[in-house]
């Protein structure tokens, strides 16, 4: 076997309460690496098209990767990948916290749980004892996120869901810590299940091919991080929150349901503000993690509980209207609590506060209003009155009670918390990213619209490369399985110092807007490893891991996902932005709203795909994905 | 003619105001120039502005005409940071 691997795929049957173990595929994971990819490789082989995502037959497969279980910073997370109940095509979700290390520890890369249980269970596995328990959960049913992992045994390693899973809301999540695989629905999957919780242990040691220099790098690494204004400064000390005031002045935060970019009270939900009035001063991070981008807030009757990261806080805060940073804090607890998605969460209760105002659906909601949103999450989760209507998310309530033109999902996934108006690569990504409008797909924002240096982001330059090679680039992190927040590490500590009005970054901007195809060839290279993860990768598993491997590996991946939705029915249309998005302006010069039409084309060529958005055989072959 | 001022975190905090409104700015240079004069000491506002670019209604002059990019009656003029969110 491949080093940085356990070998080991553990198969639950939930119906029968079996279980088995099997040997990894070395190929699979030379050409998937793990999390994700290897996990949507499981599920496009084992399930045929048109499965119910909620019934038994739609396997929920964690799966770690080759950086899981070692002591890599940003290295503790596993992707859960499933068919989505929300979007009816590929649903996965990547989660922090504790869980992948205790896979890992385990002897697990992959666990498949399959089929539906006969009674409320929970999973004990112990990796050294090689052992399953299928436990009762009947006492833990109904329990929050919380109580439920305190309850569970010591020394485990927990993924558990909230109510909103068992009553499967379809994006609900599933928890580690404090942290939550959080889209597309996977807790649903897992209360569909009837499945609570998993908790895992072992004492079992990654195998590494070059753990010295494994180690020495990792220091490197570590000091380079401390160093880093994002990673050492920023993220350390604001959160993800920290974007808030730039969004804002950048006329992308998601203001009144996607209507405007700008919201007068921002700095109120900002992690600057935090910081100053509502930070009980601990940070918290994922196992392992220095950048502690989590933050520990006081909420009344709750005690200190996890604060809110910034598509949070843009979601139930700004899209809402809500400038209340306690109100927000108070939100986002229930909703981890729960076991929910906040994103589709606030997307879903600001599409409602819409159709409320214009009449198309009676709800006690209004923008700017806190007056009900708490008793309402926990009506979504619980499914009660109304709250039955939001749980099924924004499409499903927008063929109830209408209002297409402003139901802000792509395929079905609520949009996450960057204007495309304000960002055309982002909006490319939205579009075609195979899961749905998710930003940490890709990430094209950081460098158009919020990071240290960003291209216009209102033209049509590289805004149909951009996004390949981001997506590529995500694609094969969350299957390592890294932190996508490690990207925001490859731009140095010398460009962050630079003044952003000065001669010399003015022109690196222009260079780099205009380098088009030099762009994509430059990223498809295949050399010496370079990042931090690509030498973490060739020190752990002894295969070389650079650049352009990482974007072939990616883009096979990506293509896979693809053939996965064309399978499930999703067709090139469904690659489209909310009406809201293409035909309503934001800014003062837009006649329209995102160049959509303009830009998909251009994409689709880029990917090698027909002008349908079908891979072409010839892409398929040279990428070697087999369907 | 009026424009608003929006400041990031670190100057409204020093300045104690989000946002100030600046008559007769024609240019973003004038609105700088107003900007500055708001700060008691001069160099905290040259600290605080050299990390920070300038957006004319969420777009920013570096994509335009720099400081000489003209402003119209209603615009908003903000300080904006980078920053890394999730």
């Amino acid at each position: 076997m491949i080093k940085g691997y356990a070998g080991r795929i553990l198969e639950v049957d939930l119906g029968d309460e079996s279980f088995a173990f099997a040997a990894l595929d070395e190929e699979t994971a030379r050409l998937y690496i793990g999390g994700k990819g290897y996990g949507t490789r499981l599920l496009y082989d084992r399930t045929s098209a048109g499965v119910d995502p909620l019934g038994p037959d739609n396997p929920l497969i964690f799966a770690t990767g080759p950086l899981n279980g070692s002591v890599a910073p940003q290295s503790n997370r596993f992707a859960v990948v499933c068919k989505s109940p929300l979007t009816g095509g590929i649903g996965n979700a990547a989660c922090g916290g504790s869980f992948a290390f205790g896979l890992k520890k385990a002897g697990i890369d992959v666990l498949v749980v399959s089929g539906r249980a006969k009674r409320r269970l929970r999973l004990r596995i112990d990796g050294d004892a090689d052992a399953v328990e299928f436990l009762d959960a009947t006492d833990l049913w109904g329990q929050g996120t919380y109580d439920t992992q305190k309850r569970l045994p010591k020394g485990h390693y927990h993924a558990v869901i909230g109510p909103a899973g068992e009553n499967l809301v379809l994006y609900a999540g599933i928890v580690s810590n404090e942290r939550i695989a959080g889209r597309t629905g996977v807790g649903a999957v897992m209360g569909s299940k009837l499945l609570k919780a998993v908790s895992v242990r072992g004492s079992r040691k990654l195998d590494m091919e070059d753990p010295k220099k494994f180690k020495e790098y990792t220091k490197e690494v570590r000091k380079l991080f401390e160093e880093h204004p994002v990673m050492g400064e920023s993220l350390k000390r604001f959160g993800t929150g920290a974007i808030v005031n730039t969004t804002n002045a950048r006329n992308i935060l998601p203001t009144r349901n996607f209507k405007y970019g700008h919201f007068d009270d921002a700095m109120t939900i900002s992690g600057e503000w935090m910081e100053d009035h509502e930070l009980k001063g601990v940070k918290t991070s994922c196992i392992h993690c220095p950048v502690t981008c989590g933050r520990d807030v006081e909420v009344e009757g709750k005690g200190v509980v996890k604060g809110p990261e910034y598509e949070t806080l843009a979601l139930l805060g700004s899209n809402l209207e809500i400038g209340d940073l306690k109100k927000v804090s108070e939100w986002n607890y229930h909703a981890d609590d729960m076991g929910m998605d906040t994103i589709s969460l606030g997307a879903s209760l600001g599409f409602a506060m819409e159709l409320s105002e214009r009449g198309m659906f009676q709800t006690p909601l209004a923008f700017g209003s806190p007056a009900g949103v708490s008793e309402m999450i926990l009506d979504v989760a619980h499914r009660r009155g109304i709250g039955n209507d939001l749980a099924d998310g924004v499409r499903r309530m927008a063929e109830k009670h209408g209002g297409h033109d402003f139901a802000m999902h792509v395929k079905g996934l609520e949009l996450s918390a960057y204007d495309p108006r304000g960002s055309y690569a982002q909006g490319v990504e939205y579009a075609t990213t195979n899961r749905g409008g998710c930003h940490v797909q890709g990430a094209s924002m950081y460098l158009e619209s919020t990071g240290p240096l960003t291209i216009n982001p209102q033209n049509l330059k590289l805004k149909a490369e951009l996004p390949v090679i981001q997506q590529n680039l995500a694609c094969a992190i969350n299957s390592m399985v890294l932190c996508i927040f490690t990207t925001y590490g490859m731009i140095p500590k010398a460009v962050h110092n630079m003044s952003p009005n000065s001669f010399v970054h003015r022109a690196l901007s222009t260079v780099l807007e205009n380098s088009g195809p030099v762009f994509t060839r430059a990223m498809r290279m295949k050399g010496k490893p370079m990042m931090w993860f690509e030498k973490w990768l060739t020190y752990i598993t002894g295969e070389t891991f650079s650049g352009g491997h990482l974007q072939e590996i990616g883009e096979r991946i990506f293509n896979l996902e693809r053939m996965y939705n064309l399978r499930e029915g999703l067709t090139g249309a469904d690659d489209t932005l909310p009406p809201r998005m293409l035909h309503e302006p934001t800014f003062r010069d837009q006649t329209s709203g995102h160049p959509l039409d303009q830009l998909l084309p251009r994409y689709y060529k880029n990917r090698g795909w027909s002008a349908e958005g079908v891979p072409s055989q010839k892409t398929l072959d040279r990428l070697q994905v087999r369907v | 003619m009026a424009v608003t001022v929006e400041l990031t975190y670190d100057m409204s905090k020093t300045l104690g105001v989000r946002r100030f409104e600046v008559e007769d700015a024609t240019t973003v240079s004038d609105v700088v120039r107003a900007a500055r004069e708001r700060f008691e000491a001069g160099d905290a506002f040259d600290r605080l502005s050299r990390v920070a670019a300038v957006a004319v209604n969420g777009v920013l002059v570096s994509h335009r005409k720099g400081l000489k990019t003209r402003l119209a009656d209603g615009d908003t003029v903000a300080f904006v940071k980078a920053a890394a969110g999730g």
